[in-house]
């Protein structure tokens, strides 16, 4: 099991290193994708590598210089990233994403190297338009045939169907995961499930695939009820990993994270695509248009759902006493989202704790000394609860 | 430079002296009397039975007035609300509500006015101290929300929230303007098939955004008086752009501030002979003044070049602080490459094709590369010595190419830049003290670079 988890940790730390050493191995091309709703199985049946340019802990140099320091650290940190040379082993950078921030950097990465194939197919971000589903899914025929330009390849339906049935598979094992955790029956901490949700958006997945199905395999699974500790759910993070030593933080003043909506955890393996629609650019698209029913994105614009109302329906089904929200500096879609947050836990009476995160640094002492009074607090209400009992 | 602050001022924390005053256009007056007629009217919209619409980005009012319906611009309100130092209010209501400070303040200052709406009981006016004589308050509240912004998703988002606050009640369409990135060498500005196909898409949801208001108004759409007021609006934006134009005169008998002044007209104000009557008093103005060699600052020494949006807070106060640096702002990108800033393309007999050329070619929307060549061209035509740089702190869609301008219009041009960071209505933001010393520092290398050419 050890060994499996490892794997999982390597390729998340070091993530670059893992996707270079594939294709030397397999002599394939790899395609960056930004996040968040990038249908990677379209560059997976194309036959190279889809990997997910993540947010790099390093501190922000040459970029600095391109980028205000007033843009979220995910995009400083990726424009850092082209301007300090890290990125040249991609063969090209594919999103489709409408995010202000992300536009921003793509172009400045486009002008700061302009020998980088960078490519913009945009995903009508309102999802209950009557034509948000047919524009989704000429965008993704224009992205395939983009795509079969650059690469100099053919991508066929039925590449397209093997594609997303092998990244279902994927996402269907990281689900169990999820469940087996929310039931107590594996203790897998936090920082453990983002090494294995991120190693997935850089690794292949029929490889990622066979893993995951060894780790559920070896891993011993107990009936006895959760510990004593506070059960905690995390939400927030909208396109890239929180840091692990946050999650660890939490975890280690006495809570343990049930489970979470975050993009580098539940929020990528929420919505498989159905298999059964027999166009699979169709398949994809609706799966798009639909995944904000199972977890709401408030980059997205959909009257119908409403995130604090399904963030109280999730904090309920999995039994947590407490929502935690990471909330990235600058991220001006969770900006306008939080107030609601938190008027519909204060006005439900769930206990929540909002912990701004930043690219530079996170004073961790005072996040640690908030957290320890917030497990307190819901240690002494369910204290009072039971004597009231 | 007489304005410049000595080492021992700024010590002492002196003010810098602002000897010399911007020579101000008298048609000015003119455009704040019909700005002030546009709110009163709008303000009285609801008692008059008038629908009120509530939208931000792209200048839909044509569409709206053609339909009879009242719209209160979001941008343009809380711009008004700035410059009558009335934006801390519903910004405070927006801060109190737990809305994060680093989030668009045009957005935060509007959805606050929003806030004011819904707060019309004197138990919610007591808990947000609400003043009901406030400008914000007295926006009527909408009818229907149409949401079209260029680029910036923010934009998008902000709609979403005015939605929510006033609680799923009140109907919203959704027009979703998609970014030319350009992904294949044919796509120019304003050609190409990646253009053609947006412009198609976006036309598209403007019709069906009529049979929207149609829904609402349970009229059949005037499109007659929709070409009548295109034509009066793309008359305005011709003679607004000619008279621009003539700024290249030495000195320049208008600024950028001046330019800033007169957005309304082309932004928000209603389409009517009164906007065209406005440009050609303005432009007559500045041809008399170049007759005469009369130019917009008392001494012309330096001609600028203001890239970000306008700090709303302090138009006349940087018009006459920069006019006291001897330094005239002829032009940027926000004035002269924005509002129906391509009016050869609109046809009369089918506006709406020209109409979505315009606004998915407006400053914010254009791409990095592009946004970089046209500025180039107009610094060239204007003659720019250095390039002022508003980062415009929550506007993030502005302010971000503007390394990569710096860069550019260092390497090509030669230019010196002075970058600084401000916003659009949150005047807290503007650091005075920053600003002065990085344009003494840009005036002064200008003035050493003449000095090397002499």
């Amino acid at each position: 099991m050890n060994t499996v988890l490892d794997k999982f940790a390597q390729a998340a730390q070091r993530p670059y290193e893992h996707v270079k050493a594939w294709k030397q191995e397999r002599g394939v091309k790899a395609v960056g994708t930004l996040p968040m709703h990038f249908p990677a199985e379209i560059i997976h049946a194309t036959g190279a590598l889809p990997v997910i340019v993540q947010e790099m802990p390093d501190a922000i140099t040459s970029g600095g210089g391109a980028m205000y320091p007033f843009f979220c650290g995910y995009t400083r940190s990726i424009v850092d990233q082209v301007t300090e040379d890290q990125l040249g082993f991609l063969d090209a950078i594919m999103f489709t994403d409408h995010c202000v921030q992300l536009l921003s950097a793509a172009d400045v990465i486009r002008i700061s190297r302009p020998e980088t194939t960078i490519h913009f197919h945009q995903l009508i971000a309102s999802l209950r338009q009557p034509w948000s589903l047919e524009s989704s899914v000429k965008t993704l025929r224009e992205l395939v045939a983009d795509l079969e330009e650059v690469l100099g390849v053919v991508v066929t339906e039925e590449a397209l169907r093997h594609s997303i049935s092998v990244f279902n598979e994927n996402r269907r094992l990281i689900r169990d995961l999820y469940q087996m955790r929310r039931t107590g029956q594996i203790q897998l901490r936090a920082s453990q499930m983002q090494h294995i949700v991120k190693s997935s958006m850089v690794m292949d997945k029929e490889t990622h695939n066979a893993l995951l199905r060894e780790l559920i395999a070896s891993l011993k699974t107990s009936t006895a009820p959760r510990s004593d500790e506070v059960a905690i759910f995390v939400s927030g993070h909208l396109c890239h990993a929180p840091r692990p030593e946050i999650l660890d933080l939490i975890e280690d003043c006495g809570a343990t994270i049930v489970d979470d909506d975050l993009y580098t955890g539940y929020r990528y393996v929420s919505t498989d695509v159905d298999a059964g629609i027999g166009d699979p650019i169709v398949a994809l698209a609706t799966a798009y248009i639909r995944k904000n029913d199972n977890v709401p994105c408030p980059t997205r614009i959909d009257p119908e759902v409403d995130w604090e109302e399904w963030l109280l329906g999730a904090v309920d089904r999995c039994g947590a006493q407490g929502l935690v929200v990471l909330l990235v500096k600058f991220c001006e879609p969770h900006y306008f989202a939080y107030p609601r947050i938190k008027a519909a836990f204060e006005r439900n009476e769930v206990p929540h704790l909002m912990i701004e995160t930043e690219h530079d640094g996170v004073a961790m002492e005072n996040v640690r000394t908030k957290v320890e009074s917030f497990v307190e607090m819901i240690k002494v209400q369910r204290a009072a609860r039971a004597v009231a009992a | 430079m007489s304005a410049i602050i000595t080492p021992e001022q700024r010590i002492l924390g002196a003010e810098p002296p602002i000897a010399k005053k911007a020579n101000r256009l008298q048609a000015t007056k003119l455009n704040n009397q019909m700005v002030n007629a546009y709110w009163e009217d709008l303000f009285r919209a609801k008692e008059e039975g008038r629908l009120v619409c509530w939208t931000e980005g792209i200048q839909l009012n044509p569409i709206l007035q053609a339909a009879d319906i009242a719209w209160c611009h979001g941008e343009a309100a809380a711009a008004l609300l700035a410059a009558r130092k009335e934006s801390a209010a519903p910004q405070a209501h927006m801060e109190t509500l737990g809305y994060d400070r680093e989030l668009c303040s045009y957005a935060r200052t509007h959805i606050g006015c929003g806030v004011m709406n819904q707060s019309s009981t004197v138990e919610a006016q007591t808990l947000l101290n609400v003043d009901a004589r406030t400008l914000g308050s007295r926006i009527p509240a909408p009818d229907m929300i149409i949401s079209a912004y260029p680029f910036c998703s923010t934009g998008q988002q902000w709609d979403n929230e005015l939605y929510r606050t006033f609680g799923k009640k009140v109907p919203i369409f959704n027009i979703s303007m998609d970014w030319v990135w350009g992904n294949k060498s044919s796509a120019k500005y304003m050609s190409g098939p990646e253009f053609r196909e947006k412009v198609a898409f976006l036309k598209k949801q403007l019709q069906d955004c009529v049979r929207f208001i149609e829904g609402i108004t349970g009229k059949p759409y005037d499109w007659d008086r929709l070409s009548d007021i295109m034509k009066y609006t793309k008359r305005a934006a011709e003679l607004r752009l000619e008279a621009m134009r003539l700024c290249k005169a030495r000195p320049s008998p208008a600024s950028f501030f001046e330019w800033t002044n007169s957005i309304a007209p082309v932004n928000f104000l209603p389409g009517g002979p009164e906007i065209v009557h406005y440009f050609e008093q303005k432009k007559a103005e500045i041809e008399s003044r170049i007759a005469q060699g009369i130019g917009s600052v008392p001494v012309e020494k330096y001609r600028l070049w203001w890239d970000g949006i306008m700090n709303w807070n302090k138009i006349g106060w940087l018009s006459d602080k920069f006019a006291g640096y001897d330094a005239c702002m002829v032009a940027g990108r926000y004035t002269h490459m924005g509002f129906w800033q391509e009016p050869q393309v609109i046809d009369l007999r089918d506006p709406l094709d020209g109409m979505a050329q315009n606004y998915i070619t407006c400053p914010i929307s254009i791409s990095a590369p592009q946004v970089i060549e046209k500025i180039i061209e107009h610094c060239e035509y204007y003659e720019i010595d250095g390039l002022i740089l508003h980062g415009a702190r929550t506007c993030r869609a502005f302010s971000y190419p503007q390394y990569m301008i710096a860069d550019a219009v260092g390497k090509r041009l030669g230019l010196p830049v002075a970058m600084f960071e401000g916003d659009m209505v949150d005047e807290t933001f503007y650091k005075d003290e920053v600003v002065s010393s990085r344009v003494e520092a840009m005036l002064e290398a200008i003035d050493a670079s003449r000095a090397r050419m002499r």
